[in-house]
């Protein structure tokens, strides 16, 4: 069948439409034609698939032949049954009549005669040319047709319809379009079957031999074609999917020894999409095909199909795995084909694929991801054209303008070098472009980095280009592999400038020696050249050729290749990749000078790389970011990638290029820049606190923060200044607070302590925040804590925010304590130790200092030394005369003791009372002037405890810088040792009275008295001889506290008081003590302080006492009795009247008060509460009483008591004499009893 | 053969890459375990397409490039294990059984009370014994 070929591509090509033949019986057609071709194509056409699903089809086309014509006519039966698919799948049989006989006598005889043939899908159109105003041809035509009807049509089918010439058929042409479709469906199926039946068939004989592939492809693709012409797609791509299988099986099969193809002059461009492109009969061999064209053959009608079914991403998808899968079958078939056919394929195949995907493509038209999926693919592409062309650029000597980057080695060094029979040689007559590749090749030198990095630089090939290049034609001539292997010319590919002289020497002591290449080796720029030649001589593109023709054109391609890629990979899920290409790109950009571009393309990469940590890759092209900022004077960029060249991991560069880098912030920071430049050195400059617990401050303290910092950089740098903020936990609210430290802290590398003065803060505790500082211009900042390591190399991710507080600062609380030592009194006016109990509480006193205030009436003894020792000591003394007495000696703590001197009232403590309790010793005097005042025993005169309080403010200064002040005043008692007071112990008959002076200690301290004295006021002497000191033998008189003595003195009233001699006239006597004491200064009152020291200490020390007393002569006899006179004995009760009597009775003649005119009345006076009485009567007036002694007079008030109980009964008061003459009975006040008021009857009245 | 294994935490952060060339390239399978990232990604992201997939540890092959191969294997704590090998007829089987190992392996190098997790693994035990693995990949099973 391989003869039909062609015949089989003119048919496919001619006819690509069902054909629906017309039966023109009555030769109606001429004018019905245009009517029926009106129809075309049917806009809507159900059909049945190859599944016998029905399918909707929408405009299929179609064409009507009338039966007579050639088209038809001219076919033999064996052309109809090989393509049968061509055959009318629909036969319209039109007839007219208008006459039953002539119906019946000749044309149904000839109907008969033409449908009879049972292969034709057939139907009959009568077309009535009637007038509907002829009734009568009318009525005629519908009995022609009604008869026709009966004769053809069976219940099943019907099988004809009318059309009026004249009349409107609203009907007919949906008629005509189901009959046609029916027919066209019947057809279809019938045929359908029958391709399926000699498919079958022939499957069978699949492992037979007489299994001829061409045979089964011609059935195959006949159907797939039918399917097509009947606009049912799908089914023809799935024919042609088995075709593919099948053929894939049939080529796969051992000992299959076929011409692979692809050696024509134009094969190398692939024609994935142009089915017609080779005439089948060419590529025909034996019973099969040639795998190269018939493969994309295949290919190309596959993605034809997926164009009609609008699924160019389908077309992609599968163009890509077939892109690869060819290759691969290219690579095996490589040696026979030409120089580099596999890669220039794969170039064109890649670039057709793009362009046709991309211009049936819609956006939006499918879903999301299907889109993202699309536009992958697209860069996968562009990815592999771009890596193919690449190889090729590299060929032909433009690998020196490749970048060596991990995208390129990962594609090119890991892509085999072309695999031909045999290396191309160079031509003969190219000796001029050899010398001038030689020339580029020794012009070209690799692109120093920045920072004078220096890495190895990747590899762009899978092994030497001129060892394998040499090794491939030596294979075939067997040179002389010494110098093949010597390894020169490896060195001298690897670093061309180096080994310049032994290539240029060589060069010139063989100019023309090219001819004869085959038995030495070719040189680089020979295997350049001879690979130019070959693909120029390969590749029959010439737009292809053009880029490849020079180093422009080549980067002009690659620019574009490399943006499709990228753009296609953004628009995908594949960022990485897309951002990585962007990358090529910007390395393409600042070989042009573009460094705008080149600069935010790489940085779009460094982002990539740094957001993930690869650090590796980030360290290959942060330096070229660098430069680029560099160049464009962008400062602040370049300092931060020189921090960010700092901040990674250190193994990645050498030590001399980290101090490079450092050398250029330095350098940057220092001098060139005109503002200061804020940069983020988190990863650079790391800090934390030391390790263990944080630092605790009393609140408003200040102190020194130590911390940690780490240091990133290679070499020692020094920070002008250095601020680091401290945040407060659990207060949100506070501001952060800076620690500033402005002197310059040179920074080693790596681990530093820096102790930075921390002024008072808040309570609450911190952790450090931010730290910030400035190098020169430079501001940086770091965010950064390292966890007391060494600064992590992927903390990219330990940005966590330490919770260890570095720093607690307490409440405020007490931090010491001042108290005074002692409760008890101490002595007035003398100096006495004054103790005061200094207490720090957990809080250290270095250095404090201690102001003392003394209230008024308190003075200090500036000449004594203020003595100091510890509290324990006190303490413990006193314990152990309290342990005494179970016998068991205590420790006694270290024994301080120290005598310390004031300056203008404030003491400055020694260093071991920092933390110890410890007490302070004052000598402080009382002063007062007041002489101290006996009491009369009988009124005792109770002195009031605040007279003898003194206060003293204390101020105690203390804390670091004395920033801590504690203030107290604390209250001293101050008391007389005695407490004097007297009483008359007897009154004898010669007028002496014994004057009893009892003292009462007021000190806990004992007090012996040696000596005790009475000046005596005037109008009072002495009794008996002498100056009325008591024996002196009674002294010594020792007095324990708290305790009573007592001192009778004899005294009597002076008569005469001469008055001149009373110039000092003393009101009051004086009690002179002289007494020593004996006490202990923590306990109470004690020795007086000695003020002057040349006293020696062994002398007694006697105190002078002196208490005053007022002695009052003794009162004059009353000269006035009166007396309340008894009550009546049935007692009283509320709202009885009463009368109340007092008798007044002069005692004395009343002689003396001369100047009263009316000595003989008294005045008298009625004193009652009104509450419990009413008085009747006078309550005040005078009575007149006699001057002689005896008379006496009786006064009576009325009185009504209001309230009952035990009450005052009012009292008589005379208040023109003086209450002295009055003797009272009873002498007191006193009280009576009222009863309450009797029960009242005179309401009730008996029943 | 096996030409580079990685380890690649859930940020996407290399934690582990060990190359098996003899040239000084490793940059280059950097880009390439980097790259493969991108596909993990579109398979997690993509649950639809990945299907019953989902469920599965072992990713497959991810990268059907001409001249090599990448496999991928996600762990429940979505840590990666990338191998790219140069071997073109790598069964499956293999692959998997080379990344169970390799995923005890890993367990056991992180289950160090001085493993930080989320770093790089700096094990020597763990590189010896990944490099026993790799050395007998191909041979175990086959």
């Amino acid at each position: 069948m391989a003869n039909y070929l062609a015949q089989f591509q003119t048919i496919k090509n001619s006819c690509d439409h069902i054909i629906i033949a017309v039966e023109d019986v009555s030769d109606l057609w001429p004018t019905v034609k245009s009517g029926f071709e009106e129809r075309l194509p049917f806009k809507t056409a159900c059909l049945n698939n190859k599944t016998r699903n029905a399918v909707f089809v929408e405009k299929l086309p179609a064409e009507f032949i009338l039966t007579t014509d050639s088209r038809l006519r001219s076919r033999s039966p064996q052309e109809q049954s090989l393509f049968w698919f061509r055959e009318p799948y629909a036969t319209v049989v039109l007839v007219t009549c208008e006459d039953l006989d002539e119906f019946k006598t000749i044309l149904k005889p000839r109907l008969k005669l033409i449908v009879q043939n049972e292969e034709r899908e057939w139907f009959i159109v009568f077309v009535s040319k009637a007038h509907p105003g002829n009734d009568q041809a009318t009525k005629m035509a519908k009995k022609v047709y009604a008869k026709l009807e009966v004769d053809f049509s069976s219940k099943r089918r019907e099988r004809c319809c009318k059309l009026d010439t004249h009349g409107p058929e609203p009907n007919f042409w949906e008629d005509l379009e189901s009959r046609i479709m029916e027919s066209v469906r019947n057809t279809l199926d019938r045929r359908i079957q029958f391709y399926e039946d000699e498919i079958r068939k022939l499957s069978e004989q699949r492992f037979m031999p007489i299994w001829n592939f061409c045979n089964f492809f011609f059935l195959k693709e006949s159907l797939a074609f039918m399917f097509e012409m009947a606009n049912l797609h799908e089914d023809a791509l799935r024919e042609y999917d088995e075709l593919e299988l099948c053929y894939l099986e049939t080529a796969n099969m051992p000992g299959n020894r076929r011409d692979f193809g692809g050696v024509d002059r134009g094969d190398d461009q692939a024609t994935l999409l142009n089915p017609g492109n080779k005439p089948l009969t060419q590529i025909v061999q034996d019973d099969s095909f040639r795998e190269f064209e018939f493969r994309q053959y295949l290919f190309a009608c596959q993605s034809k199909l997926l164009f009609k079914l609008n699924r160019p991403f389908e077309v992609a998808s599968r163009g890509y795995s077939f892109i690869i899968s060819f290759s691969k079958v290219l690579a095996i078939h490589e040696n026979m084909l030409p120089f580099c056919m596999r890669e220039i394929w794969v170039i064109t195949a890649c670039l057709d694929l793009v362009k046709a995907t991309t211009s049936h493509y819609n956006d939006g038209l499918v879903a999301p991801d299907i889109e993202k999926e699309f536009y992958r693919l697209q860069g996968d592409l562009y990815s592999l054209c771009r890596v193919k062309f690449m190889r090729l650029a590299y060929l032909i000597g433009y690998g020196t303008h490749m970048e060596r980057s991990p995208v390129n080695s990962a594609s090119l060094s890991m892509l085999p070098w072309p695999k031909p029979a045999s290396w191309p040689t160079v031509p003969p007559d190219a000796s001029s472009e050899v010398l001038e590749k030689e020339k580029t090749i020794l012009q070209a030198t690799p692109r120093a980095k920045h920072f004078g990095i220096q890495r190895k630089p990747l590899p762009l090939e899978p092994s030497v280009l001129l060892r394998e290049a040499n090794r491939r034609r030596a294979s075939l001539s067997a040179g002389n592999m010494f110098e093949i292997f010597d390894g020169s010319d490896a060195m001298s590919r690897m670093s061309p400038h180096k080994t310049s002289t032994v290539t240029m020497s060589r060069t010139n002591s063989s100019p023309g020696n090219f001819e004869s290449s085959i038995d030495r080796p070719m040189r680089l720029a020979e295997i350049y050249v001879a690979a130019e030649h070959a693909l120029q001589h390969t590749i029959s593109d010439a737009d292809l050729w053009k880029c490849l023709s020079s180093v422009n054109e080549f980067e002009k391609k690659f620019l574009e290749l490399s943006k499709g890629a990228a753009d296609n990979y953004h628009r995908s899920w594949w960022k990485r990749h897309g951002v990585v290409l962007d990358g090529e790109i910007a390395a393409v950009s600042f070989q042009h000078g573009n460094f705008d571009l080149a600069a935010k393309s790489y940085e779009k990469v460094c982002a990539l790389y740094a957001g993930e940590g690869w650090q590796d890759l980030l360290a290959d092209v942060l330096p070229n970011l660098a430069e680029c900022q560099k160049i464009l004077n962008d400062q602040a960029g370049y300092l931060s990638s020189c921090v960010r060249l700092l901040s990674l991991d250190k193994g990645l560069f050498l030590m001399k290029e980290r101090q490079a880098f450092q050398a250029e912030v330095v350098r940057l920071a220092h001098s060139e820049m005109e503002n200061p430049v804020p940069l983020d050195v988190s990863s650079l400059i790391t800090f934390s606190g030391n390790p263990g617990p944080p630092l605790e401050l009393c609140d408003g303290d200040p102190g020194k923060l130590s911390v940690t910092l780490w240091s990133g950089f290679p070499d020692e740098i020094t920070l002008d200044s250095l601020s680091l903020t401290l945040m407060a936990t659990f207060n949100a609210d506070e501001g952060a607070k800076a620690l500033k430290s402005s002197a310059s802290i040179a920074l080693k590398p790596g681990r530093n302590s820096i102790t930075l003065a921390l002024p008072p803060q808040q309570p609450g505790s911190y952790v450090l925040g931010v730290l910030t500082g400035q190098i020169g211009q430079l501001r940086f900042r770091s965010h950064s804590f390292s966890k007391g390591g060494p600064a992590d190399t992927d903390d990219f991710m330990s940005f966590e925010k330490p919770t260890k507080p570095i720093l607690k600062v307490f409440k405020p609380r007490a931090l010491v304590d001042l108290s005074a030592a002692v409760s008890s009194a101490l002595l007035i006016n003398e100096f006495q130790w004054v103790g005061i109990i200094v207490r720090p509480i957990n809080y250290s006193l270095k250095g404090a200092v201690l102001h003392i205030d003394t209230g008024p009436g308190l003075k200090i003894e500036e000449s004594r030394v203020i003595e100091m020792e510890n509290y324990a000591n006190v303490a413990a003394e006193t314990a152990l005369d309290m342990a005494r007495t179970d016998g068991s000696p205590k420790d006694s703590p270290v024994e301080n003791f120290e005598q310390l001197s004031s300056q203008d009232g404030s003491i400055e403590f020694p260093d071991w009372a920092n933390d110890a309790t410890s007490i302070l010793w004052i000598p402080i005097c009382a002063i007062t002037d007041e002489l101290s005042r006996g009491s009369y025993s009988v009124t005792p005169q109770r002195q009031s405890i605040v007279d003898g309080m003194r206060t003293i403010a204390l101020k105690l200064e203390f804390g670091a810088s004395h920033n801590q002040i504690f203030e107290r005043t604390i209250a001293v008692h101050f008391s007389d040792p005695f407490h004097v007071s007297t009483r008359v112990a007897d009154k004898c008959n010669d007028g002496t009275l014994l004057l009893q002076v009892i003292l009462q200690s007021q000190v806990k301290a004992e007090l012996t008295i040696y000596d005790a004295w009475l000046d005596l006021q005037d109008g009072f002497i002495h009794g008996g001889p002498g100056d009325g000191r008591p024996t002196i033998g009674f002294f010594r008189l020792v007095i324990s506290p708290i305790s009573r003595a007592a001192i009778l003195f004899s005294i009597c009233l002076s008569k005469t008081i001469s008055k001149d001699e009373a110039k000092e006239l003393r009101p009051e006597s004086i009690l002179n003590i002289k007494y020593g004491i004996s006490g202990d200064r923590t306990v109470g009152a004690h020795q007086p302080v000695a003020v002057e020291s040349t006293q020696h200490e062994g002398a007694r020390q006697d105190l002078i006492f002196k208490s005053a007393l007022v002695l009052q002569r003794p009162v004059l006899d009353p000269f006035l009795a009166v007396g309340f006179l008894p009550l009546s004995s049935n007692g009283l009760r509320v709202g009885q009247l009463v009368t109340m009597m007092w008798r007044i009775e002069r005692l004395k003649q009343f002689e003396e008060n001369e100047d009263h005119q009316h000595n003989d009345e008294v005045l008298y006076e009625i004193n009652a509460n009104f509450e419990n009485w009413m008085i009747a009567g006078r309550k005040r007036g005078h009575v007149s009483l006699s001057t002689k002694q005896g008379s006496r007079i009786v006064i009576s008030i009325l009185c009504v008591p209001l309230m009952a109980g035990y009450v005052r009964p009012p009292q008589l008061g005379l208040p023109n004499v003086d209450e002295a003459n009055i003797s009272c009975n009873p002498p007191g006040p006193h009280l009576v009893c009222v009863l309450p008021p009797p029960l009242s009857s005179s309401f009730c009245i008996p029943a | 053969m096996i030409v580079c294994v990685a380890v690649v935490g859930h940020q996407n952060n290399p934690l582990y890459i060990q190359s098996f060339t003899e040239a000084d390239d490793a940059l280059k399978l950097h880009h390439i375990v980097h790259c493969s990232l991108d596909v993990i990604d579109e398979r997690v992201n993509n649950p639809r397409k990945s299907g019953p997939m989902l469920n599965e540890t072992f990713l497959g092959l991810l990268y059907p490039t001409e001249n090599y191969k990448v496999y991928g294997y996600l762990t429940n704590t979505k840590v990666k294990f990338i191998l790219v090998t140069t071997d073109l007829d790598v069964r499956d089987a293999d692959v998997r059984n080379f990344f169970r190992r390799f995923h005890a392996a890993y367990v056991d190098a992180v289950s160090n009370p001085f493993h930080v997790p989320g770093k790089k693994i700096t094990s020597r035990t763990f590189a010896e014994r990944v490099s026993n693995i790799v050395k007998s990949f191909g041979f175990s099973s086959g």
